[in-house]
């Protein structure tokens, strides 16, 4: 019996929160996550989950999709997948930087981020055409 | 024997490329969290500040505070997100890493609250 491997996401991110800073710094091509044992303050402005860490580090060159749409990765900072790993802390920034200004950042393609709601999925793949 | 806890003033330098302060901590009663915000327990800096200082550590990923009752936040952010939370609180701030003034939050980080690239020589007791 033949199998067909599913390829599956290095992260998968599920929200189950959202601050009410979000609206504004979505606008700015922001979006903060943290998981959801972050503290309060920290929550006013952040995308919440309980996803697992990622399978491996997120790099330039991958594919993050947002509930269907996608965006390429354009530059990752030196501390960002610590904090990932560590706290389910992402920031990821649509502006298209191949070198991020802040160290923290996962910088995709500038394209307008959607406003998100609770359950709205990100996924991250090593290669384009894995996505499903 | 005295019951009441030793606070001591101390001073908070940037480290090498970093931005911001000095700051003076000054734990009081009431106002004596050592704020670790970083994860993974309590930072090595944090619990120097603490051991200087005569403040409490606090893992603020474990347990909720009041602001009114944190001396010092201590962060290791890189840059967008809790670099200006602490600040817009009038928290006094300490960035393990070579922060500057970024991100949406950027107005509330000032030099009277921030300070960034923070190395255990830059800590030093000032009474």
């Amino acid at each position: 019996m033949n199998t067909v491997r599913q390829p599956t996401p290095i992260y998968e991110i599920s929200i189950t929160a959202i601050g009410p800073l979000v609206e504004e710094f979505t606008e700015a091509g922001v979006w903060v996550f943290f998981r959801d044992d972050a503290p309060e303050e920290l929550a006013e402005f952040a995308l919440l989950h309980h996803a697992e860490a990622p399978r491996e580090p997120i790099a330039a060159g991958q594919v993050i999709e947002i509930d269907g749409q996608r965006y390429a990765v354009t530059g990752v900072g030196d501390i960002a997948n610590k904090n990932i790993r560590e706290l389910g802390h992402m920031v990821l920034k649509a502006n298209g930087a191949t070198e991020p200004e802040l160290p923290g950042e996962v910088c995709i393609e500038a394209r307008q981020l959607p406003q998100p709601s609770i359950g709205t999925t990100l996924r991250v793949w090593k290669e384009a055409s894995e996505v499903c | 024997m005295s019951e009441e806890k030793k606070y001591r003033k101390v001073k908070i330098k940037a480290g090498r490329g970093g931005w911001g302060g000095p700051l003076i901590v000054e734990p009081k009663p009431g106002k004596d969290l050592i704020y670790s915000v970083t994860g993974g327990g309590i930072h090595p800096i944090a619990a120097k500040i603490a051991e200087l200082s005569g403040g409490r550590p606090f893992d603020g990923f474990k347990s909720k505070a009041d602001f009114e009752q944190i001396a010092v936040a201590v962060i290791d952010c890189g840059g967008t997100a809790r670099v200006g939370v602490y600040p817009m609180k009038k928290v006094l701030t300490v960035d393990i890493h070579a922060a500057r003034p970024s991100g949406p939050l950027m107005k509330f980080i000032t030099a009277d609250l921030f300070v960034s690239a923070v190395k255990e020589g830059d800590i030093e007791v000032v009474e």
